[in-house]
């Protein structure tokens, strides 16, 4: 009796997986022909999330069979971009890839996650570190800072070890020959409490995560980590104008698994680019600060491989590779 | 700001969604066996569909309408619907002997919403003041809050001081699981991915607080709860009204105060405010036998508790009790972390949760003094309809939260946990505030020693540093040296 019923549930196992297969004959024209999930490695209404939804809610008119966001959480995002990553490559399964697919596997805990395991779509905006002390402060310019760190030490906080920000502070101390005491904390809003309060001397956490407090006159931007100048803030200049050549950031994008076929790779990008361009994404981006930073599939795997070398080694200097 | 805050609560969404949160709070406090940290537990997967506002209303809500509810069964039955109407019930249910009932609930009503009122002011005049204060914490601030909160734990939660003390100890050990926060490593992940962010906190809470209890309802399933109670007479009178109004306001303070402190919750400030008005009253000995005065004390404050509770919750991320540890939760959820920088980013939203507490609690009033012949029949509702919904309420909500089926693993396991510590008579209120508290203390305790550069001075270079020194003293020593007093004087 139970060896029948094993028997029978392999049969039906196999006998599935045969009609999924059969119904994944996808080419590009009908695509979508059924519905579609975007998946996102963090939870729902963070940072990463909201974007998704804006930019879905764009697009959810080129998608006649319903178009949905699914948050899968845990392991710094490593478990949602996992799975993304190993699911159907039919383009039924789109993923919200962030840095944290170039940094979590150098610093171990990536749980076997590798960039080359997608297929880059677009890169949809990006946010560059923002060099940011107390108003007070008696620094008025990165050099002054980074002067003075030559002869104490400087506390910086950031969002958490190995995230973005601390690897952002981490590169400007080296490309600066200079040590700064790097501070964790549970994310970024705990780190800028703590710098309004006096407690630490800096923080290098994005220009949109301080923008209300730099406006309401509490805190003051040295720098940005970015290649150019951000549009929002054109006074505030780039490290790399000062002398410092880093620039470090976060970014966001769309990815599918890399055996996705490149007809369906080409029509997600352009239902995905033209739905970056809408009013209603515009609309949502300026008012969350966000800044859309759209660059193609070429462009974006080649960013995703500098961008992989670069945080490797930094990783390794760091000495925060685990096991 | 104001017409921001004016416009966000006055419209007919969100009064809906408060009072049908107040509504479902009433009905799960009612019946007993349903606590309020369960309710806001099972509610919250259904917040992480809507905006923060509407979300965060709809489970204070529940909160408020638990609280409350709670005394409707404690009157009739004698089974105080949750802990915090354990000493409504003392004195409540001698009225309903007398046959009155109706008088009885309706000053519990009346007493419940003066309390939440005095809470929710004071909830509104400390909580900004607060928030600019705590931009003076820094890690080492932060950690001997921490320690306080936990010394806390140890003396009052439970009856047995060795059960809370383990209990806690669970909470902390919990947290161990998952990515050390200051050095990266992953410590207790045996390797497995979904143990990477360490254990998530809302199955767990569902678990020990919603699953375990339907569990154990499962063990009188078939035992019907007799109500045979007319319901008549809930305006108060002249009299009780002021008997109401001498001792409802001063044991919703209390309840607030009570409700500050981290940890202590409303079952607590039930009981301080009933002893409180035993001492206060010209009648003392007469507490026992149904005196209105027995009522309106410890139902203010209970209800007083709410608003003091979201206090530290709001401004520093320490919750005053389990509840609002459940709405750190939900604030996370939608992207909003606790802390001074709330009030200064999402004014409209910190505001909007003050006044619409304050619509919660007049829709209680409302509720109460109209439809108490409704809540009384849902205590008659069989558990046999009522136990597998619970179930099912848990298991989509642990899903819903990261639609990750690991997380109902854990809740199922926590719930079967939850269970035999309430077999053996623990409390489980003393694990949550570990699981919260407990890596709070870790990290800002290495946080402090990485600003200081390993100098432990850090922690005794501040004021409230000092103060926290002080108060994690008195509570840890405060019984020992009462105890020592009352054996030389005797």
């Amino acid at each position: 009796m139970k060896k029948a019923l094993v028997l029978l549930m392999l049969l039906s196992l196999v006998l599935g997986s045969a009609f999924a297969q059969g119904g994944a004959e996808v080419n590009a024209d009908n695509y979508p022909s059924g519905p579609v999930s975007v998946i996102v490695p963090y939870s729902a209404g963070g940072g990463t999330d909201l974007v998704a939804r804006a930019l879905v809610d764009a697009a959810k008119d080129s998608f006649p069979k319903n178009i949905s966001v699914e948050n899968r959480t845990g392991g710094g995002g490593a478990v949602g971009m996992s799975y993304g990553a190993h699911a159907k490559a039919d383009g039924s399964v789109i993923s919200m890839i962030t840095v944290e697919l170039v940094t979590l596997p150098h610093t171990g805990t990536g749980a076997g996650l590798y960039y080359d395991q997608f297929k880059p779509i677009m890169m949809v905006n990006s946010a560059y570190s923002a060099v940011t002390v107390k108003a007070d402060s008696p620094y008025n310019t990165l050099n002054e800072f980074l002067d003075a760190a030559k002869t104490q030490t400087m506390r910086v906080g950031n969002s958490g070890v190995g995230a973005i920000w601390h690897l952002a502070a981490a590169g400007l101390a080296k490309a600066a020959g200079v040590t700064f005491n790097h501070i964790p904390f549970d994310g970024a809003a705990p780190a800028i409490t703590s710098l309004l309060g006096g407690h630490i001397d800096a923080v290098t956490v994005s220009y949109a995560e301080v923008a209300s407090q730099v406006k309401a006159g509490n805190l003051k931007v040295l720098a940005v980590l970015a290649p150019e100048r951000i549009s929002a803030t054109p006074d505030i200049p780039t490290a790399k104008e000062l002398g410092y050549d880093v620039a470090i950031g976060t970014w966001r994008g769309l990815g599918v698994p890399k055996d996705t076929p490149q007809p369906i790779a080409d029509k997600i990008y352009s239902i995905f680019s033209q739905a970056a361009k809408s009013d209603s994404f515009i609309k949502f981006m300026n008012s969350s600060n966000n800044i859309i930073d759209v660059m193609d599939s070429a462009s974006y795997g080649k960013k995703l491989a500098t961008d992989n070398e670069m945080f490797k080694s930094l990783i390794a200097e760091l000495g925060l590779k685990q096991q | 700001m104001l017409v921001e805050v004016l416009t966000s609560v006055f419209n007919i969404q969100i009064f809906l969604f408060i009072i049908l949160g107040v509504f479902t709070g009433i009905c799960i406090g009612a019946l007993p066996g349903l606590t309020a940290t369960m309710g806001v537990a099972l509610v919250l997967p259904l917040t992480f569909g809507l905006d923060a506002i509407p979300g965060i209303l709809l489970l204070i809500g529940v909160y408020v309408g638990a609280i409350y509810g709670g005394s409707i069964s404690g009157i009739l039955l004698r089974t105080p619907g949750t802990p915090a109407a354990a000493a409504t019930a003392i004195d409540g249910y001698e009225f309903s002997k007398r046959g009155e009932s109706g008088r009885a609930m309706g000053i519990s009503t009346v007493s419940s919403f003066i309390g939440g009122v005095v809470s929710v002011i004071a909830l509104w005049l400390i909580a900004p003041q607060l928030a600019k204060l705590a931009l003076r914490f820094s890690a080492p601030e932060f950690f001997l809050l921490a320690v306080f909160g936990l010394s806390i734990i140890a003396s009052i939660s439970g009856n047995s001081l060795a059960k809370g003390v383990l209990c806690g100890g669970l909470g902390i050990s919990l947290s161990f699981i998952g990515i050390d926060g200051i050095t990266g490593f992953p410590r207790f992940t045996f390797n497995d991915i979904n143990l990477l962010s360490g254990m998530s906190f809302i199955p767990v809470m569902i678990g020990l607080f919603a699953m375990s209890q339907a569990f154990r309802t499962i063990e009188d399933i078939f035992t019907p709860d007799q109500v045979s109670q007319k319901i008549s007479h809930v305006w108060p009178s002249k009299s009780d009204w002021k008997i109401i109004l001498k001792f409802a306001p001063i044991s919703g303070l209390i309840g607030t105060i009570i409700g500050i402190v981290p940890g202590a919750g409303a079952e607590i400030g039930a009981f301080v405010s009933y002893s409180q008005a035993k001492r206060m009253s010209k009648r003392p000995e007469l507490f026992g036998t149904g005196i209105p005065e027995a009522i309106a004390a410890p139902e203010g404050g209970n209800n007083g508790v709410t608003g003091g509770a979201l206090i530290p919750m709001l401004t520093m991320g320490v919750p005053g009790d389990a509840v609002a540890a459940i709405m750190i939760g939900a604030l996370t959820v939608q992207g909003l972390q606790p802390g001074p920088l709330l009030f200064t980013e999402h004014t409209t939203l910190v505001y909007s949760i003050f006044l619409g507490m304050f619509v919660a609690n007049v829709a209680m009033l409302v509720l109460g003094l109209s439809s108490l012949k409704l809540f009384v029949k849902v205590l008659s509702i069989p558990k046999a309809i009522l136990t597998p919904m619970i179930f099912v309420l848990c298991v989509v909500g642990s899903y819903a939260i990261n639609t990750n089926f690991f997380d109902v693993g854990v809740m199922l396991f926590f719930g079967i946990v939850g269970y035999f510590m309430q077999k053996v008579d623990m409390s489980v209120s003393p694990a949550v505030l570990g699981l919260i508290l407990g890596p709070m203390a870790e990290s800002n305790f290495r946080r402090a020693l990485l600003m200081s550069e390993g100098n432990y001075s850090i922690f005794f270079t501040s004021v409230i540093a000092w103060i926290f020194v002080a108060l994690i003293f008195i509570t840890l020593l405060g019984p020992q040296i009462t105890a020592l007093f009352k054996r030389k004087t005797a």
